[in-house]
This record gives C-alpha cells, structure tokens and sequence, in this order.
C-alpha cells in the first residue's frame, strides 16, 4: 500500500507562505521584509486554490511562494540589516553617554555597509535579462533627477540619478539606438532598442516636482537604490560595448554652466594620445595629492588643472572624439550588414528556397531602415530657441545623428551661435519670430518627434510657428483590425498637397453655391453625393481616403457604405443594420441555430469573447461619429466664413 | 557599650560579604543602626522585626551578639577582613564627625534598648515587657508582634489547619475546616443580606472590615495596616520608614583615611608601567615601521561598478512559478499633447470621469490638447503613479493568466447545414382565422385533412387543412382545456375536454366515408352493450366516473356520443394508438388523475393507486403496452400489463411542461419550464442523452414527427424551434440533432406565445396555435 500522504506537506498548502509565517520564520521586522522583498524582487503570488494554500482559511491573506522566503534566509543582506540594529544600538548608546569621538570611530570603522551587487547579478543572470528590465529603472532615475532635494530625499542621491540618466542618454546617442519618441501630457515617452530589447522610459517635463504627502517615499528610495545599482552597472557594460571608459569624468564647470551631456568627459578604451596623457596626469595628480595631503594650496592647483584638462579633453574630443566616434558606429553598422549577407548567402545556395530569398531581402530592408533612421537628422543642423526643451531635443536629435545647438541663455557650451550660417533648421515654440533667417526652416518642436516615428523628415510647412499643429499620434499603438485608426499627421499631409490640385473642383461647386444662395441643403448635398460617387471613378485610392472624401463632402456614413458595396462588409453592424442582405440574415441564422448546440461552457466564452469585441467595435465607431461630426462642422464652418 | 556595638556592625559587614546570602540578610540590620545618623532619624521598632527574624534565623549562632568578639566568629569571616576588622575596630567610633556628638546620647540610650532586645529571645523578661511599653508610645505604629518565638497569641482562638486550600471547597459544608485537634470548626452564623447591611450601618468600623475566608468572620484592619493598604494604593514603598533615598557612604574613596580600610603597603606592580601593555605596543610599532599597518589610510575604494555580466552566462531556465513583472502599458492617442479632435471627451464624459473613484476610472487622465509643446504644464500626478507603478511591483500577487486569443466563431460548432437536411417547415403559409380566445389545444386527424381545435372562447372549431375553412364549429360552456382525433383511420371521432373535468367524444357530422361513420357507430354500440350486460354494482365498481349517453338531438345534430364526467378539470386527453383507449389527466384530481378510458367497453380504470407527484403529461408507447407518466421533476415508464415501474427517467429540469415519444419508441423529449428541453435515449440512460437551454421563455410543447425525423419546440417567446433529429437503428450511433429552423410569427400576449404545435401527420409541415388568437400552417 502506498504511504498515507499527510495534509499540509505537499502542493499548495507546501508552496505558499502567508507574509506573517514569513515574517516569522525570518525574524525581521514588517518593514524590513517588505525592503528585503524590493531589493530582492520576491512578490506575492495568488494561488489556484486560497483553501488549500491557507490551512482551509478563506480569509484574504498575502501569499508568497515558500522557496522564496527560503532563499531569504542565507540573503547576506538580510545579516547586514541585522548588524546595522546592533550598530545603530551601539551607536545610540555612546551618543546618549556623549562620547562623540568614540561615536566617530564607530561610525568610521564599525558601520555594516552592503552592496546589492549580488542582487543585481542574482535576479538578471545575463546581461540582455537586465536590459529587459531597465524600463521601469530608467523612469524611476529620471523622475528622481528632477526632484527637490528635500529631508527625505539626499542631494547625493538626486545627483546620482542625473549622473546615471546623463550617462544612459549618452549611451544611446552613441549608439543611435533611439527609436521613437512620443510627447504625451505625462511627459515625453523615448523607447530605444537596446540588444534586440525595447527600452521605454519617461521623462517628467522640465518642472519643479511638487512632494506629495501620500506618497510613501521610503518604498521609492528602496526601489531607487536598486534601480541605481542595476542602472550602473548596465551602463558600465553599455559603456565598454562602445569602446568608453566608465565612468566619465564630470566637468564641473561645464557641469555648472548646464551644458547639459557635454559635462561628461569622454574617454575611448583604446587610449588615443591625448586621453593616455589626460590618464597619466590624473594619476600623478592623485598620487600627489596622497603624498601630501595636508598641502591644500596644492592641492587646490590639482583640481584646477584637473578642470582645465577637463576642458580641454573635452574640447578635443568635441571636434574630432563625436565624429570619430560616429563613424565607428557607422562602420559597425555596415560591417554588420554585409556580415549578415555573407552569412546568408551559403545557405541560400544550399536550399535555394525562395523563402530564405524573401528573408534576406526582408532583413536587408530591415537594416537598412533601421540605418536610415539612425541617420534621420544626419543632414539637418538644427538650432534650439530658447523656449524649447532643451536636453530633450538635443538628447532626440543627436541620437539620430543630427548636429544640435542651443542659446546661450540655457546653457554654456553651445557648439555653433545662433547665425551660423549651417543651420538648416530652427525649432521654436512661440507664434511669432523676431529675426528670421531665410535660409532656414522653422518648425514647431513636434516636427522633430513626428519626423522620427514617421522614419522620414515630414514636411515642415505644418509645423511652421503658429501654425495649428497636425495631431501627434501615439507610436506605441499597432492597430489591429476592427480598431480605430486616427487620420495621423502623415495621411492629412497627403490630403493637403492633393486637396491643392482637388481644391478646385469644391471651390467651382461652392461657387456655384454662392450663385444660388437661397438653394436648400438637400440639393447640396445631392450635389456632395454626386461628385462623392465620381470621385472613386477619377482616383483609385484606398478605402480609407475614399472615405474621408466623402467625409469632407458631407456624405453620411451609411450612404457612401452603400455606394460601396465593396465596403458593404467593412462597416460596423450598427450603421449597417438595418439593410443586410439575404446572405447575410442567412448567415446570422445559421450561426444562431448552431450557437443552440454549444455547451454551456463554450457559450459563456463566446458571449464574453463577443461582449468585448462589441464594446470595442462600439469605441471605434463613436471615435468615427465625433469624427465625422467635427469634419462636418468645420466645412459648415468654412462655408459660412465664404458666404 | 558604644565600642561593643561598633565592633558587632563592622564584624557583621565583614560576614555580609563572605557569606551566604541569608547571614547577609539577617545582618544587615545591625550594620544600619552602626550609622550614627540612622539610627538618630530610625525609630526603633523597626529593628525589632528584623531582630526577631534574626534570632530565628541563626539559632545555630545564638552566641553571636554576646561573644561577637570570639575567635569562633572570626574563623568563620575571611581571614583577610577579620585581620583588617580586628584593626580597625578600635579606630572605628572616632570616625565619626564632630557635629554628631550630640546624637550620641540618644543613640546610646536606643542602642541599649536595641541590645537588649539581642540579648532577649529565650523569654519573656520584664525588659520586653518595658520595650513593648515604649515601642507602643512611639508614634509611628506596626501591628504588635510578640518578638518571641515561643509568645503564641492565637492560643485562644480556634485555629483553622486547612492550610492553603481554596476555600470554596467548604462552600457546601457546615464547618470550614478542623482546628488542631481535628475537630470541624463550624461555620460562624450569618445572617441574610439584610442583617448585614444593618449590621454595616450599626458598626463604626465597617469600612475598615475585612471578611477572612478561613476564619468565616470579619476581620477589623487598624491603622497601621490601613496605611500599608493607602501606600499600596498609592504605589508607594508600603513602610512608611522606608529612606529609599539614604546617602551612600564611599567606603573606597580617594580620600585618605586616617583609619583606611586597608593599610596593606601600596603594591610595586602600582608604579612600574605594565610589561605586557608595551609588548603589545611594540608590536604595533613594528608593524607600522615594516609597512604593514598604515595608520589612517584611507579606505581604499572599490570601482562601485564593473563588469557583472561575463561573456559565457547562463540565463536563467524558465521556471513556472517565475512570473516576471509586466511591462508599464504603452501610451495611447489620446495621451498625446495633441491629440486628434476626436478623442477630446465632452462636458459629459469628463463630469462622468470626475464623479467615478479613482480607482474606478478607466483611464487616469483626462485627455486634454494643448496648441503647442510649450503650453504644457507638469503632470500633476507623476510621482503618485510611479509610486503605484513601485506598489503593484512589489505587493501585487502576480498570476498568470491565460487569454484565449482565438475567433469566438470557431466556438460555434460545425453542423450539417439545414439545406442539406430539408424538408421542413420554413415558413407561414395558412392561417386559420375565427378564434376569438387564446387557442390552448388542437388536434390533426390521422389523415391529415381537417383539424379541430379549442380555444379559450368556448368553442371547438372543425377546419379543413388545405383550405383554412372553417366547416364547423361546437359551442360549449367552458373552456376547452383539451383535444384529440382518434388515431385510428377507420374510425371519425375526437375527444374534447371541456371546463370542469367534462369530457366528450364527438364524431363531427358531414366528414367521414359512411365506412367510418358506421364503423364509429358499432364502436360505441359495443360499448353500450357491454356496459347494459354488466351488473350494476359491477358497474359502480368498474367504473370511477360515470359514462353518459347523451341525448338523441345532440347524437344527431352535434355528434355527440358520450359524456364522461371527471371530478377535476381534465388538462390532457391522449390517445393509444389504436384508438380503443384514451388517458385523461386531470392533474387535481389526487389518485384519479390519470384515467385510462376503453371505448369499447364503456370502461375506466385508475392504473395507479397513488402517484408521487404532480402528474403533467402522460403517453403511450406507440408499439409496447408502455405508459409514460410526467410528474414534475421525473417521466415515469410503467408496463401496463405487468403493471410495473420499468424505468424512472431523470430530466434535471425543474418543471416538465411537455413530453412527446418519437414514433420509433426509444427516445423521448421533454419540455420544461425553465426553457429546456431534454432528449432522452431510453437504450442509454436514466438521464438525457442532451439538455438544450434556447429558448428565452418557458417551452409549452414539444412534439416529434410520425414520419420525417424531425422535432419541434414551442415557448412562450413566441417562436418554433424546428430541430432535425435523427434516430439511428444503429445502437452504437447516438442520435443526431440538428437546429434548422426558428419559426417567428405568434405574438406574446400576457407572456403567452406559442401555446400548442403539432407536425402534419405526413407532410413535413406544422400547425400552431398561440395566445394571439391565431392558429397557423408552416410549411
């Protein structure tokens, strides 16, 4: 006979920890399970069955999977809290009798001090799990970088945050792995693709943060600590993958004078001339400056020379260090293509499948896409008024190899003043210009984030100032069937250069209109009709333009479906319910007649699939509505201002 | 005296010191009253206690504060003090300051006293007797206490010897224990509740009484313990002589004596610096010159970064309780800055935005545009959202959760299209006007040329099928709860149920073959006969309900034929195939509720005894002497010859409305109530072989076709469902059933639709009748 199974040793009631036997087991406190449970990533799991999982408690408890709690037990982090109660207990006590220099040495010698290195490399085994998880990260450290350093929040800590996020951002321009960038009302959304991962991060606008009070910030500190760790060392990784030396050196009067990425002293691994003597100074000066430490005019001199090294390094490698190391990557980028194609290319003889034929024309146009976008702005030399964002945009525009400059007033450093003559294009924020420059263009800050989710410089006259901006379009959504697709940027453009050449025929027939002013809107819109169904005839264009014509005419929706039969099927049931055709009733019938002999499993999931597919194809179709009626009331609008 | 008394404390110090702590305890009292001050401000009887326990304790010293000098004594004390003590106890007296000379005199007087109370112990001696006198006129008070040992003051009272037991154990007894000779001690009389509050308000001290449990009376406290009980109260050390807060006195000091407790010499190891220290120091120094501690270096720091991830790491294998965190969602449209118009909420949608809780809302912002990037403000909400974004990381239970991604058609089954099983009935071809009351019941006549039906208007009507004409019409005076044509196509007659449990079998005039008519005729003359022939009590016995010829004109003119009169309304009136036996139901009518009537006999019989339940449909088998009774909840198969229960059918349904047989026998369909309808495979199962839940309303009928394999359902949402259902001879080839057609037409009146249907007896047509007043053909 087998062995009699005891209750509670196996499957859930095994598996699953409530937080107070954990707490228990562990011998720590609430708060610091829940910082061990942050920096350890151990989160709450929610098992198929609570009964079993509780000792057939259906009370609602917090569960968490037993081997993590396990694992939590030999956490070396976990002894250093530990040790850090003992210390501070010392350290309390010694204060209290007032022995200070006694306070300083502990403080000195016996502070238990932890790493989460460990950590980082325990919950991201390999490099790329790491760079998955950076999103969340790189939030965090931006948000932090704009906060007020306040009692709860050290200025180390926010300086740590703009220094990681600086160096992150100069990782992506070198590498010109930023591929779209959205301004949302939160703040600016960047996603960059990052080896094969995508990275998205958002960056809070330019303001002063305002503290919330119910805001636990000691959780986010926790999260943060992590998040600098992790962030580090990606960026120490990301750094050597691009042949710098991390970390970069700070210019601190650059740094000061808030040129921006530019305070970071860049340094390539293979030691070029001047940065191998810029090396051997900084040793000797700090080996000076622990020979003799009590020297402080000296000391002071290193730091000065320290400085101007700095710029000077930095002057260096601003001509030659950027372009050179541009091309590099745009070595690399060809190297790999061809590499790639050599790869390839055996194997193709060797099936001879057309199949591979098509996926290596297919990655070709892949790549050399994704090259064109990284040189997006290659050609354009762009120039920031001042009340643009500007770390934003000089961040965009030089990861896609633009050359950036900016006014004096928001930065020092500036590589080219405002009349230069290079300058290709201004961007500026304001309705009205004091100077203009003729032989540059000016354009409105979304031309730049448009330009780039387009993958192609979209045409600047809509983004000129002032000038009533095309809506800008999320990048993020991939439109699936049944969704609704806004008219985005692109498309209206399109429209406008056609509706040039168009432009006559509605101007003809609304002068015709203004002969016969007194004539009834039916016989206008017989007329729209008419000329909606000679449009197809005169352009072959897709459905959807097709449609927006007709839009622009002030046909209704359910007319111009009619016309169509063609889009007969494409329109929404609601708009299309009340003609069906007898193929169609049949077709319903037949599924309602089939839809009885489902079992009553199948027919809860079927309701449900089709409750939110309708709630869905409801959304579009209001979206569609206010469309429609905002289109009509503007051509309303345009009609009356003519008459 | 005063040199005695000195030594004695300082002899005593020493012991304290070397000795277990009960001497400790039991000497500590002599070393107070040493104190000059102490004993100046510490009354006196506060050491009598202490005295008394002291004798007690060191009985076997009892010599100590008489030969307090003896070497015995000092043989017991360390060797080191007792040389030291012995030096010093001459000096000691004259340590004490000048200003206390005065306290002197009295002390001496008390320390008389107290030395007297030493010497006591063995008896009671007239000096105790005096110390008590002037203990008593002192102004603080203890309770007396006898410092002798052998002074027994509870001699005159009867003592309790229970010792520490609780004394409820005695609750139920007269006595409340045994007194030293182990004799009861009863129980001190009480009086009622009365007596004692009146005793509370006669005695003065009262308020200061105590009840002991051991001694069963009252106890009065006086004031010395009434003040310990205050102090208590008051968390206050319970003597009130108590000085928590006496000087101390700096036995070691750097004060140097003129007697010092010590005069051993000042040891060399004092002036010489300690060997082993510069040893270790020594050692230090070494190490710094050969450089290998640095003093004050620096902390040499680490990179705080380098390179964690080598080149040839593993990832981690997927393991299924790993549930990494799900990505923040992607922004959409409309949290553009500047959104497409359309994506703009109205007034309305953000009043609705506003009102919902925070956590309800669909979205957390509202879409708002902005005419350019500049005019933009912070996100208010930025850090609370990462914060939440930090909650949901780390307090989140995660799960994983499976979506089905699949198209909702592929749920639908695949079926044989309907095409492919025609024919059947697909839509409305004849209507039959003239009721003017809801049509509950009809009935086709074995040939499929003319229909009867009833109707809530009290009148039958004879319709021929074909044409819809309406050839005749019988008027009664109830409603007509139910109706059926005879099976049987030699014969011409059908059987109505009308109002209270009336029931009449009518041959309709001017319609049968003159075959029919005389064959009809003969039928119901046997009966006749047969009925005549029997005995009259025979015939009480035979029949439960009377069997009525009616009259000539009615036989004649209406074709009436006989009357059956049943206690309760009859609902249903079926037919054996036959046509020699009819069943009627008439659900109220208790044991009578089912009725099995023989024509040709002019008999009735009440097959069963006693029914379990609400009998709703009943049936006969169409080959086997099988009848098929539906109760509420279960269809009942009995054999009428055997006169057994064959099978119970379990539907699962709540309230069995219908029941039809299929013409092959082996399969039976239910209707219910609660809209379902089950198929039954009496080979298979007690339980149906399907339950079908389709229509929305309540199913009034069901039915099988007599030739084609199809089966219809009726409900009262108005619609016919039309079902292909094909029974296989095959035993192994479960029966197939396929919906083909919804029939709409009838409209609910009162929440009645479809009240009746039945299937053209050959062609695949079907006639039903509604609520409506209507009565149609589908073909």
């Amino acid at each position: 006979m087998a062995k009699i199974q005891k209750k509670g040793k196996k499957g859930a009631a095994a598996n699953f920890v409530t937080r107070n036997q954990a707490l228990k087991k562990l011998q720590i406190s609430l708060a610091d399970f829940r910082r061990l449970c942050i920096l350890k990533g151990i989160y709450p799991r929610e098992p198929r069955n609570k009964k079993k999982a509780n000792k057939g408690s259906t009370a609602p408890t917090t569960f968490y999977y037993h081997k993590d709690i396990q694992y939590l037990l030999h956490e070396p982090v976990l002894h250093k809290f530990r040790e850090y109660k003992a210390f501070a207990k010392k350290l309390a006590k010694v204060m209290a009798k007032g022995q200070y220099s006694t306070a300083k040495s502990l403080e000195e010698h016996n502070k238990p001090v932890y790493s989460l290195d460990h950590i980082v490399k325990e919950r991201y085994p390999t490099f790329v799990d790491a760079v998955r998880d950076l999103d969340d990260a790189l939030s965090m450290l931006f948000l932090f970088a704009t906060m007020p350093v306040t009692d709860k929040i050290n200025r180390e800590v926010v300086e740590d945050c703009q220094r990681l996020t600086a160096e992150f951002q100069i990782y992506v321009m070198k590498s010109r792995s930023l591929r779209k960038v959205f301004f949302s009302i939160k703040g600016i959304y960047y996603q960059a693709e990052i080896k094969g991962q995508t990275v998205t991060w958002l960056v809070p606008y330019q303001f002063a943060q305002t503290i919330p009070t119910d805001v636990d910030f000691r959780v986010m500190l926790t999260f943060l600590e992590f998040y600098r760790t992790l962030v580090g060392f990606i960026n120490f990784r990301l750094f050597s993958e691009v042949n710098l030396i991390y970390p970069p050196k700070l210019d601190l009067i650059k740094y000061e004078g808030a040129a921006g990425f530019n305070a970071l002293i860049l340094e390539a691994m293979h030691k070029t001339a001047p940065d191998a003597e810029a090396k051997l100074d900084t040793e000797m000066i700090e080996a000076e400056k622990e020979e003799s430490p009590e020297d402080v005019a000296r000391k002071a001199a290193s730091k000065e020379r320290l400085k101007t090294l700095g710029n000077k390094v930095a002057e260096l490698q601003g001509s030659t260090d950027t372009d050179r190391i541009d091309e590099d990557v745009q070595d690399e980028t060809e190297e790999t293509a061809f590499d790639e194609f050599k790869a390839t290319a055996p194997t193709n003889a060797a099936v001879d499948g057309d199949d591979n034929m098509v996926t290596l024309s297919q990655i070709q146009a892949a790549s050399t896409e994704i090259q064109q976008l990284q040189n997006l702005f290659s050609r354009s030399v762009i120039f920031l008024s001042r009340e643009t964002p500007r770390y934003a945009l000089e961040f965009i525009i030089r990861s896609f190899g633009g050359q950036v400059s900016w006014d004096e007033t928001v930065g020092t450093d500036a590589p080219f003043p405002e009349n230069d003559e290079k300058i290709t294009h201004q961007v500026c924020d304001r309705p009205t210009q004091g100077h203009r420059f003729l032989n540059r263009t000016y354009i409105q800050p979304q031309w730049v984030a448009d330009s780039i989710n387009s993958r192609k410089l979209v045409i600047s006259d809509n983004y000129a100032p002032g000038r009533m901006l095309p809506p800008h379009l999320s990048p993020f959504v991939e439109a699936k069937e049944g969704d609704y697709v806004p008219s985005t940027g692109l498309e209206e453009e399109d429209e406008t250069f056609e509706g040039e050449t168009e432009d006559i025929n509605p101007d003809d027939i609304e002068v015709q209109d203004d002969e016969e002013v007194d004539s009834a809107d039916e016989e206008d819109e017989e007329e729209e009709e008419a000329k909606a169904a000679v449009a197809p005839k005169k352009v072959v264009k897709e459905d959807h333009e097709a449609e927006l014509q007709a839009e622009a005419a002030g046909v209704a929706f359910t007319e111009y479906a009619e016309k169509k039969p063609a889009n007969a099927k494409k329109a929404p049931k609601s708009a299309a319910g009340k003609k069906r055709t007898a193929k169609e009733i049949e077709e319903e019938e037949a599924k309602e007649l089939a839809s009885i002999m489902m079992s009553n499993k199948q027919k809860k999931l079927y309701t449900k699939i089709k409750y939110s597919q309708n709630k869905k194809s409801e959304e579009a179709a209001k979206l569609e509505q206010r469309k429609q009626n905002i289109a009509k009331a503007k051509t309303n609008a345009n009609k009356r201002s003519k008459k | 005296m005063r040199e005695r008394r000195a030594t004695t404390g300082f002899k005593v110090a020493g012991i304290a010191t070397g000795k277990s702590n009960g001497a400790k305890s039991s000497r500590k009292e002599p070393i107070k009253s040493v104190n000059p001050k102490q004993t100046a401000t510490k009354p006196k009887k506060r050491a009598a206690p202490a005295q008394e326990e002291s004798d007690d304790d060191l009985e076997d010293f009892g010599n100590v504060e008489i030969d307090i000098n003896s070497d015995e004594e000092d043989e017991e004390i360390d060797e080191n003090d007792a040389e030291e003590s012995d030096n010093e106890v001459e000096e000691f007296p004259e340590d004490q300051s000048e200003g206390e000379e005065e306290d002197v005199a009295a002390d001496e007087n008390e320390d008389e006293d107290e030395d007297d109370d030493y010497m006591a112990g063995d008896s009671l001696d007239e000096e105790d007797w005096n110390e008590e006198a002037k203990i008593s006129q002192r102004p603080t008070k203890l309770p007396e206490i006898e410092a002798n040992y052998d002074s027994d003051s509870s001699t005159e009272d009867v003592e309790n010897t229970v010792g520490n037991v609780p004394m409820e154990w005695y609750d139920d007894f007269p006595h409340i224990g045994y007194d030293i000779d182990g004799k009861r001690v009863l129980r001190p009389a009480k009086g009622d509740e009365l007596e004692k509050f009146l005793s509370t308000m006669d005695d003065p001290d009262s308020w200061r009484s105590v009840s002991v449990d051991k001694e069963g009376k009252d106890m009065v406290l006086n004031d010395e313990e009434l003040d310990i009980i205050r102090r208590i109260q008051g968390g206050d050390i319970p003597d009130a002589d108590y000085n928590p807060y006496e000087p101390t006195v700096e036995w070691f000091s750097s004060k140097k004596e003129v007697m010092p407790l010590s005069a051993a010499p000042e040891p060399k190891r004092r002036f010489i610096p300690s060997k082993w220290e510069a040893k270790k120091v020594m050692k230090i120094v070494r190490a710094i010159r050969t450089g290998r501690i640095v003093p004050r270096k620096p902390a040499t720091e680490k990179p705080r970064f380098y390179n964690l991830w080598g080149d040839e790491d593993e990832p981690r294998e997927d393991h299924i309780m790993h549930i990494p965190a799900p990505k923040m969602k992607l922004p959409e449209h409309d949290e553009s800055y500047n959104p497409p118009e359309e994506y703009l909420p109205t007034e309305q949608e953000i009043k609705e935005w506003k009102d919902l809780d925070p956590e309800d809302r669909p979205k957390n912002y509202l879409p708002t545009k902005y005419n350019s990037l500049r005019q933009v403000p912070a996100y208010g909400r930025f850090i609370q959202e990462r914060f939440e974004r930090c909650l949901d990381l780390y307090l989140a239970p995660r799960v994983r959760k499976n979506r089905l991604n699949i198209d909702p058609d592929s749920l639908i089954p695949k079926l044989p299209s309907p095409k492919d099983l025609q024919p059947f009935p697909t839509q409305q071809s004849i209507s039959y006007e003239g009721h003017t009351g809801r049509i509950r019941c009809f009935s086709l006549d074995p040939v499929g040329l003319y229909m009867i039906s009833g109707s809530d208007d009290q009148t039958v009507r004879l319709w021929e099928i074909s044409t819809g004409r309406c050839l005749n019409t019988w008027t009664f005076d109830g409603v007509i709860h139910s109706i059926a044509w005879n099976p049987n196509r030699e014969l011409c007659l059908f059987a109505v149920s009308v109002g209270h449990g009336n029931v009449t079998l009518i041959t309709p005039p001017r319609i049968g073959s003159p075959e029919q008519i005389s064959l009809t005729d003969e039928y119901i003359q046997q009966g006749y006969a047969a009925m005549s022939t029997a005995g009259s009590d025979d015939k009480e016995a035979r029949n439960p309900i009377p069997w009525v010829k009616p009259n000539a004109a009615d036989q004649e003119k209406l074709g009436y034929r006989v009357h059956l009169s049943h206690t309760q309304a009859v609902k249903q009136i079926t037919w054996h195939r036959k046509g020699d036996y009819f069943a009627t139901v008439a659900p109220d009518a208790k044991n009578l509720a089912v009725l099995i009537h023989q024509i040709t006999k002019y008999q009735t019989q009440a097959p069963f005894r006693k029914l379990k339940g609400l009998v709703q449909r009943v049936m006969f088998h169409p080959t086997k002497p099988l009848f098929f009774v539906a109760t509420q909840l279960y269809v009942r198969v009995y054999n009428l010859m055997k006169q057994e229960l064959i099978k119970t059918l379990q539907s699962g349904v709540k309230w069995i409305s219908s029941l039809d047989v299929h013409p092959g026998g082996d399969n039976v369909i239910v209707g219910s109530y609660d809209k379902r309808l089950c198929w039954f495979d009496l080979d298979l199962s007690a339980r149906p072989y399907k339950t079908l839940r389709y229509h929305s309303q309540a199913i009034r009928q069901v039915t099988f076709h007599r030739r084609y394999p199809l089966f219809a359902s009726a409900s009262d949402d108005g619609s016919i469902q039309i079902f292909h259902g094909m029974v296989y001879n095959d035993l192994l080839q479960n029966p197939l059933i396929v919906p083909v057609k919804i029939l709409r037409g009838h409209q609910v009146v009162n929440s009645l639709g479809v009240l009746d249907i039945e299937f053209h007896p050959t062609q695949p047509w079907i006639v039903s009748s509604g609520a409506d007043h209507s009565l149609r053909l589908w073909t």
